[in-house]
């Protein structure tokens, strides 16, 4: 467990395959998308800091901004993109660059992401993180291995103590964070290492299971060894009596092209941090809702005697950049899509062949949950803006395609002779008869993309654009109402502005007709 | 001035178009009349190109219509359906303006005619400001009309332009019309199902039945000496004031 990674070896062995350092954000983008990204990014190209990324729980957060503030206070530029996702979303951003570092934990590189290669300990570790252009740093000095975890009462009850008595007793609710649910050293692996006979297991956000154990909705759920909330809701963790979970040492996992200024920088943080400390940090943030940034600042002081500037947080200000991320998601795919949808329209009314097709595809994009798309787009364009956006305007076509055919084959046939009878061209039709007779429809689908796109823009915080979900997630994650609603109401009002608006805009429309 | 030569067309496989060749002299009023779905205004469709023939060819003046030469030859003629078929989002002068605003008309060239027209179809100017649905069928109408003749052509097509109005109106335009027709000496097909009307435009009537043109003629001829026992039935069953054939 308290092994670590030889940090100087990894070093050595660590390969540049090529990357280099210019971060390829935006590279492979649609022109508009493009264009749009090197404006939001130009302050990032300038001034290249090194990006610390960080998983969606409080842990993970915690220490990148630890270390986030560490390479600030020794002079390095840095920046911190917190609560990007689960591995794949960090481990693939890592991969394209998008991010130069994140928290991560052994035992999750070697089951996750080395699942493929033999890994069979943390010597052979480094070698595959350096095969893979990545270094790591020394271990930070602490375990978070995986436990599961009952309410005390309950488990005294059933006098369970151990994960190989859960065996006789297979009427159990098992609840687990999703993660858990799907990785190899997770359920699947621990059921069939145990012989487990529950049937009724399900996914959940890791933060929703304490609330689900305290209800009695669930009976056992997975748990992060420095969890702050074992002590806080009287939780026990059954022994693994069969040895299943791996050892989850934490490092900071970066690429290996990273300045080595850097990397001694976040060698000072080997063997800084320790079980209890870790679960002090946790539960200062988590239970005593004291801001990463603060938590993460006061350990920097105490710890490496780092005069770390934690910057206070306004909440206007705070609104006000989400707005301004969230109508910047919201605004660039609507345009675009309108962009592309109405032309496209335009032709499948002409041409019955392109529409089927066309409406072939598009439904079948309107299908696919967002959350998926957002995941399936991060290996083509990384974190961020680009795939927030780029799964927003997927969305908006259809409405806009629809309507726009639509809106044009409800024009009575008498109207569109007249035209073609005045000897207009073919263009002179279009822009002075059929678009405007068209625009009511039109409008009306532009409507409901920006209506679906305000909402479904929430779930862009989860890749990393921010917007008004930051604060919803992050609500989640801290059990925050407040802050939840910190993100929900802007968001729902947004979502009637557009309603409004563009009911407005119809209805003058109706007018002027 | 119009010549259809052995025309033949069919929605999907339908036929309504059989072999027509007919011609008209520049000058003449023809009307074609026969029952609903006789194929009367899909031979108007034919002769300014928004449906096009299976066999047959049609020329105008001295050009063939075909689909590199339809935009021009539309240009030389009007067409005015029953419905008017003006555009609603437009006010009525820019729906009688537009096609000459695309060819870039001159604004001074484009009032005057507008005038002109307005003159010519006895419409108060000030209407032409408003849109089509603030108006009444029959300003409609000669809204209609003028936006057929702002580029002055040389043909006429109307298809049933009076059939929607109430008789008081439609007999004070009929009136209009004919003397409008004759003083600008335009080339005029026109379609009704209305026998009288058509004879009180033109002088020969073309009866059509089932997209074949069954007779050609005056009013005389259909009414005197039918060809077959259809002319003589549908002749019959234009009822007059006094329950029989009507005076003309």
């Amino acid at each position: 467990m308290s092994e670590s990674l030889p940090a100087t070896s990894s070093m050595l062995l660590a390969v540049d395959r090529g990357h280099g350092r210019t971060r390829r954000r935006g590279s492979r983008l649609p022109a508009v998308i493009g264009a749009w990204m090197m404006i939001a990014g130009a302050d990032v190209a300038a001034a290249e800091p090194v990006v610390i990324g960080s998983k969606a729980f409080t842990e993970s957060v915690v220490l990148g901004e630890i270390t986030t503030q560490l390479l600030r206070g020794s002079g390095h530029s840095a920046e911190h993109r917190r609560e990007l996702g689960g591995t794949r979303v960090l481990w693939s951003a890592l991969v394209r660059g998008d991010i130069d570092c994140y928290p991560e934990y052994t035992g999750t590189l070697r089951a996750e992401i080395f699942a493929d290669e033999r890994v069979p300990d943390d010597g052979a570790l480094s070698q595959a993180l350096s095969r893979a252009g990545m270094w790591a740093s020394g271990a930070l000095g602490f375990s978070n291995t995986y436990v599961l975890g009952m309410l005390r009462s309950r488990a005294e009850l059933l006098g369970i103590r151990r994960v190989s008595q859960l065996v006789e007793h297979p009427q159990l609710r098992l609840g687990f964070s999703n993660e858990f649910l799907d990785r190899v050293d997770g359920w699947p692996g621990l059921r069939a290492r145990y012989q487990l006979p529950q049937q009724d297991v399900r996914g959940l956000s890791h933060e929703l299971a304490y609330r689900g154990l305290e209800s009695g909705a669930l009976d056992v759920t997975d748990l992060y060894s420095t969890d702050a909330e074992i002590v806080a809701y009287d939780l026990v963790s059954l022994e693994d009596d069969a040895r299943f979970f791996p050892a989850y040492d934490a490092l900071i996992v970066c690429r290996a092209d990273v300045a080595p200024a850097v990397r001694d920088s976040l060698d000072r943080l080997r063997g800084r941090i320790d079980a209890a400390t870790m679960t002090r940090l946790n539960a200062r943030a988590k239970l005593d809702r004291e801001p990463e940034t603060e938590v993460a600042a006061g350990f920097l002081r105490a710890e490496l005697q780092l005069a770390s500037q934690s910057r206070e947080r306004s909440r206007v200000l705070d609104v006000w950049r989400r707005t301004c991320e969230h109508l910047a998601m919201v605004g660039i795919s609507l345009l675009s899509a309108i962009v592309v949808a109405i032309p496209l329209g335009v032709i499948a009314f002409h041409r019955p062949r392109v529409a089927r097709v066309a409406f072939a595809i598009a439904d079948i994009l309107q299908t696919l949950p967002a959350l998926a798309l957002l995941v399936f787009l991060i290996p083509w364009l990384g974190i961020g803006y680009a795939p927030a956006v780029c799964a927003l305007f997927l969305y908006s076509l259809l409405p806009i395609l629809r309507n726009t055919h639509a809106g044009l084959a409800d024009i009575p046939l008498e109207l569109r002779e007249s035209a073609e009878a005045l000897g207009l061209s073919r263009w002179a039709r279009l822009r002075s008869i059929e678009l405007p007779l068209a625009a009511r429809s039109i409008l009306s689908g532009i409507r409901i993309a920006a209506v679906i796109n305000v909402g479904t823009a929430t779930l862009g915080a989860l890749v990393g654009a921010g917007g008004y979900g930051q604060p919803i997630l992050t609500g989640i994650r801290l059990d925050d109402l407040a802050l939840i609603l910190e993100g929900a109401v802007p968001a729902a009002s947004l979502a009637l502005l557009a309603q409004a608006a563009f009911s407005a805009l119809e209805r003058r429309w109706v007018r002027i007709r | 001035m119009i010549a259809l030569e052995a025309v033949s067309h069919a929605y999907a496989s339908v036929p309504s178009v059989e072999d027509v060749s007919l011609s008209v002299e520049p000058g003449e009023t023809i009307a074609l009349i026969g029952p609903s779905g006789c194929g009367k205004s899909t031979l108007l469709k034919l002769t300014i190109g928004l449906v096009w023939p299976h066999c047959g060819r049609i020329r105008i003046g001295d050009r063939e219509l075909r689909p590199e030469t339809a935009r021009e030859l539309r240009q030389r003629m009007g067409y005015v359906i029953q419905s008017g078929g003006l555009f609603p989002h437009l006010r009525a002068l820019e729906n009688v303006t537009l096609a000459a605003r695309h060819l870039d008309r001159s604004a001074a060239w484009i009032e005057a005619r507008v005038d002109e027209l307005a003159e010519l179809v006895q419409l108060p100017r000030a209407l032409l400001e408003r849109r089509p649905a603030d108006l009444s069928g029959g300003q409609a109408q000669r809204v209609s009309l003028m936006r057929a003749l702002m580029l002055d052509p040389a043909v006429l097509l109307l298809d049933e332009p009076l059939g929607a109005l109430d008789p008081m109106i439609r007999f004070g335009l009929q009136e209009d019309l004919r003397s409008l027709f004759e003083r600008l000496h335009k080339t005029v097909l026109l379609v009704t199902h209305d026998l009288a009307e058509a004879a009180f435009f033109a002088r020969r009537l073309v009866l059509m039945r089932s997209g074949r043109i069954v007779q050609q003629g005056t009013y005389e001829d259909l009414a005197k000496s039918p060809v077959e026992e259809f002319v003589h039935d549908f002749v019959r069953a234009q009822r007059g004031l006094h329950g029989n054939l009507r005076d003309v």
